[in-house]
């Protein structure tokens, strides 16, 4: 190891000692996708964040979570129904009785 | 009534029509959010019984399906506000979704730092490949049945339907903060879930 990764290593490690866990920055995180997080809570995040890959990561798999699931909602529109969520035989044709006796 | 009598049948087959185009759909919307089978049923005939009341008021502007999910996200909300009335969150609950404090506990002195074996690995993924798997939704709706009921519909109009906050609280009758913590509860759930099914199967590659 290089004398500059050594140093950057100690400083690292320095910082995670300091800042919150990642237990309280996980939590964090999934504020800071409902809310503005305040001055000292950012610099505390992007901080934790600038040394510790995995919390970088779980910040990148929610938002890749929330894209994902939102991309899906529009293009499910004219998508095809997977056979376990269709509407039951039984439960259509309550419905059309329903239909027929309320029109 | 006070509509001319020809209208009556040429509405009613309309609306049956309907169900037989967008009924599976409907269902499904209402079954990802509500998580039961029976309440799903119950709101999609409401969603055509309303339908077929404000029918003039459709007169086939726009889009047929726009318009009854538009009815059915109304009684979705009801059912919440009735399943709120009904079964209030206790005061002690138990219902904001597995804390996973085994997430967070090492031996080694960094205690509550993320525990090696849950620790995010990276998934090289975008959207668009996450969705070209077959196994999309009926692995990412596995992971969400675990966690509470409340937890599992809170997560879904957040993050699929992108409802405020405010708009979830009323609608589940929780407080903001109590959102957030099954917000976050879900989110740490639903990760690691999803991380264990798709992307730690596969030999781990070197590290570069």
């Amino acid at each position: 190891m290089s004398w500059y990764d050594k140093t950057k290593h100690a400083v690292r490690f320095w910082l995670l000692r300091r800042l919150p866990a990642c237990k309280q920055t996980v939590e964090l995180i999934s504020q800071s996708m409902e809310r503005p997080l305040t001055l000292r809570e950012r610099v505390l995040l992007k901080l934790h964040l600038w040394v510790c890959m995995w919390c970088q990561w779980y910040l990148e798999h929610l938002q890749l979570m929330r894209d994902t699931l939102r991309v899906q909602k529009n293009e499910n529109d004219e998508a095809e129904v997977p056979p376990t969520t269709r509407l039951s035989d039984e439960a259509r044709e309550r419905i059309r009785r329903s239909l027929t006796n309320n029109s | 009534m006070s509509e001319p009598q020809g209208t009556a049948p040429h509405k009613s087959s309309d609306v049956s029509v309907w169900l037989e185009r967008h009924g599976d759909y409907l269902f499904k919307y209402a079954v990802f959010r509500l998580r039961d089978t029976s309440a799903a049923e119950d709101a999609v005939q409401e969603t055509f019984l309303a339908a077929l009341k404000a029918y003039e008021k459709f007169e086939g502007r726009g889009s047929e399906r726009t318009w009854l999910v538009g009815i059915l996200k109304h009684k979705v909300t009801d059912h919440f506000r009735r399943m709120t009335r009904e079964t209030p969150l206790e005061p002690g609950r138990e219902d904001d979704g597995p804390e996973h404090a085994e997430f967070f506990t090492r031996t080694d002195g960094w205690d509550n730092h993320w525990n090696n074996e849950y620790a995010p690995i990276d998934w090289h993924a975008t959207p668009a490949q996450l969705l070209e798997r077959g196994d999309f939704w009926r692995v990412f709706s596995d992971c969400l049945s675990p966690l509470p009921q409340r937890t599992a519909s809170a997560f879904t109009l957040r993050e699929v339907d992108g409802l405020t906050s405010e708009e979830i609280c009323e609608a589940l009758g929780v407080t903001v903060n109590n959102l957030w913590v099954m917000l976050h509860r879900a989110r740490l759930h639903l990760r690691n879930c999803l991380e264990g099914n798709w992307f730690r199967r596969e030999p781990t590659k070197p590290q570069s």
